[in-house]
C-alpha cells in the first residue's frame, strides 16, 4: 500500500489516565488517523462508525474503559454490547471483521493507545485498502446531502 | 382455519358491551388478494370482518397510532401479538387497555406468489389448510399452501398467540425454532463478497418509499433518523450510501425488538429481502443472550439494560 491506511478513531474522554497519553493523543496524532473524542463509548452511536465506515475509512479504532471502571458506571457495557454487535452485523454483510477493533483500557494502563494503533495499522496495511460499503457521494456532489 | 364468525360474534359482544372503543381487524380490499387494516367501531360494521391468509399487515403498527389510553380490541395471530407484547415492554400501551382476540395462524399466504402462478385477474380465493384455491376469469387453480407461504411463515416459531384474552380455534402445534437459525447459517456459510454483493443487489433496487417503516410495528420513532436534517446522519437520496445506510440501521435498530413477522418484506414494492438481516441479529440475541422478543411483558432487550455478567461475556 503507497498511502498509510485511513483510520477513524473513537475515544472515550476518560480512557486515557495517565496525562502523557492523552497528550499525545490530542496533539501527535499521525495525519492519517482521524480522532473523535467523545463523553463516553456510550456516546459513540453505530451511526458514527458506519459513516466512517461508509466515508472510506481503512478501519475503525474504539477505545473506552475497563468494565466497572466507566465514569458514567455503566456506559462503557452498554456501548460494548451494541458496538459489538454492529461490528458483527457490519461483518454479515461483507465488511471485514478485522477492520473495526476495540481497546478497553485499565486504569493503570501506561501507553497502551499507541502500541495499538500503530499495530492497527500494521494490520490494516496486511488487509489492504478498505472496498467493501465504501458509498459515500463524493462532497463535489453533494457528500451528505445528496 | 378460523372460524370467522365466531371472530364476528366476539367483535360485536366487545363493542356493544363497552369493553373497548375500536377493534381493529380486516376488512375486504380492493381485490380478494388484498384485504385491508379497518378500525370498526360500532357493532354493525363487524359484518365486513375478513380474516384469512392473505392478511399481509401486522396489526400492532397501528396501537401506536391511536391514542395510549383508548380501549382497543385487536384481532391478533402469533407474530402480531408478540409485537404487541414489545410495544409493551417499550411502554407504548399498557396491557390493561387493550383486549386481544388471539387467532391461530397458519401462515401468511404470499399473494405475489399466486400471480405468479395465475395471473393477476384474481376472481376470488378460497382457502383450507394444505390447499388454496383461487378462481380467475381462466378457471379455477387449486395450489399448494405451503408452497404460496411467505419466507418468514415457513421458519414461524410461534403460531399461537401467547398471551390473548381469548383463543378463537384450537391451538396449533409450535414450529420448530431451529429453522431461523439454519436460514441465517446458510447465509453465514458464504464469503464476505458473495453477502457483500447480495446486500449490494438487494439494497441497490430501493427507492426510499419507507413502506416498510410504516409497515413494521417496532418503527415508532416520531423522528426517523433519515428524516432527520440537522444534523444529517445519512444520505436521504437513492444514493448507493443511502439505500445501504438505510438498511443497515434501520434493520440494526430493530436488534432484540424485531419479531420476524415479515411486515416489511411483504410491504416492499420492490420485493426487497430484509429478513436475512433482522433474522441474524435475533439469532445472535438468542444465543448471546437467551432473548427472545414478546415473550412476556416484562423483560426488557438486551440492548437496554446491562448486567454485571457482561464483563466477562466479551473477549477483549
Amino acid at each position: 500500500m503507497s498511502q498509510k491506511p485511513k483510520i477513524a478513531f473513537f475515544q472515550c474522554q476518560w480512557c486515557l489516565y495517565s496525562p502523557a497519553d492523552q497528550n499525545w493523543v490530542d496533539t501527535q496524532l499521525p495525519s492519517n488517523i482521524h480522532l473523535t473524542k467523545t463523553p463516553c463509548t456510550g456516546r459513540i452511536n453505530p451511526l458514527y462508525v458506519l459513516n466512517a465506515v461508509q466515508g472510506g475509512a481503512d478501519g475503525v479504532m474504539i477505545s473506552g474503559c475497563m468494565p466497572e471502571q466507566c465514569h458514567f458506571k455503566t456506559g462503557n457495557m452498554a456501548a460494548r454490547r451494541q458496538l459489538e454487535e454492529f461490528n458483527d452485523f457490519l461483518n454479515h454483510i461483507g465488511y471485514e471483521k478485522e477492520r473495526v477493533r476495540f481497546v478497553w483500557l485499565d486504569l493503570q494502563d501506561r501507553g497502551i493507545i499507541q502500541k495499538q494503533l500503530a499495530q492497527f495499522e500494521q494490520d490494516l496495511e496486511v488487509l489492504g485498502p478498505a472496498k467493501n460499503l465504501i458509498t459515500r457521494t463524493k462532497i463535489a456532489e453533494g457528500g451528505l446531502n445528496a | 382455519m378460523p372460524d370467522l364468525d365466531a371472530i364476528k360474534t366476539e367483535v360485536r359482544r366487545l363493542l356493544a358491551d363497552g369493553v373497548v372503543e375500536v377493534v381493529v381487524a380486516f376488512k375486504p380490499g380492493d381485490t380478494p388478494l388484498h384485504p385491508q387494516p379497518a378500525f370498526f367501531h360500532s357493532p354493525e360494521e363487524v359484518d365486513s370482518l375478513v380474516h384469512n391468509g392473505l392478511c399481509q399487515n401486522n396489526l400492532a403498527t397501528f396501537l401506536t397510532h391511536l391514542p395510549k389510553t383508548k380501549k382497543v380490541g385487536m384481532v391478533v395471530r402469533g407474530c402480531e401479538n408478540r409485537s404487541v407484547n414489545a410495544l409493551i415492554v417499550e411502554k407504548q400501551k399498557s396491557r390493561e387497555n387493550l383486549y386481544l382476540l388471539g387467532v391461530p395462524c397458519e401462515g401468511i399466504i404470499d399473494w405475489r406468489k399466486i400471480v405468479e402462478h395465475v395471473g393477476e385477474a384474481v376472481l376470488a380465493v378460497h382457502e383450507n389448510s394444505d390447499e388454496v384455491t383461487v378462481e380467475t376469469r381462466e378457471g379455477q387453480f387449486n395450489l399448494s399452501r405451503n408452497e404460496l407461504l411467505h419466507a418468514s411463515c415457513l421458519r414461524c416459531a410461534h403460531r399461537n398467540p401467547i398471551s390473548a384474552d381469548i383463543l378463537i380455534g384450537e391451538p396449533l402445534p409450535e414450529g420448530d425454532p431451529n429453522l431461523a437459525r439454519v436460514a441465517v447459517e446458510e447465509f453465514e456459510s458464504l464469503t464476505n463478497e458473495e453477502r457483500y454483493a447480495w446486500f449490494q443487489k438487494e439494497a441497490e433496487r430501493c427507492i426510499r418509499c419507507y413502506a416498510c417503516r410504516e409497515a413494521c410495528p417496532m418503527c415508532y420513532c416520531t423522528e426517523c433518523f433519515v428524516d432527520h436534517i440537522e444534523p444529517r446522519w445519512t444520505e436521504s437520496g437513492a444514493t448507493p450510501a443511502g439505500m445501504q445506510g438505510w438498511h443497515i440501521v434501520r434493520a440494526f435498530h430493530q436488534t432484540g425488538r424485531c419479531t420476524d413477522c415479515g411486515a416489511c418484506e411483504r410491504a416492499c414494492p420492490m420485493d426487497i429481502k430484509m429478513t436475512y438481516l433482522t433474522e441474524k441479529l435475533n439469532n445472535d440475541m438468542r444465543k448471546k443472550y437467551a432473548f427472545e422478543v414478546g415473550l412476556d411483558i416484562q423483560t426488557q432487550p438486551p440492548f437496554a439494560t446491562v448486567t454485571l455478567d457482561d464483563k466477562n461475556r466479551f473477549s477483549v
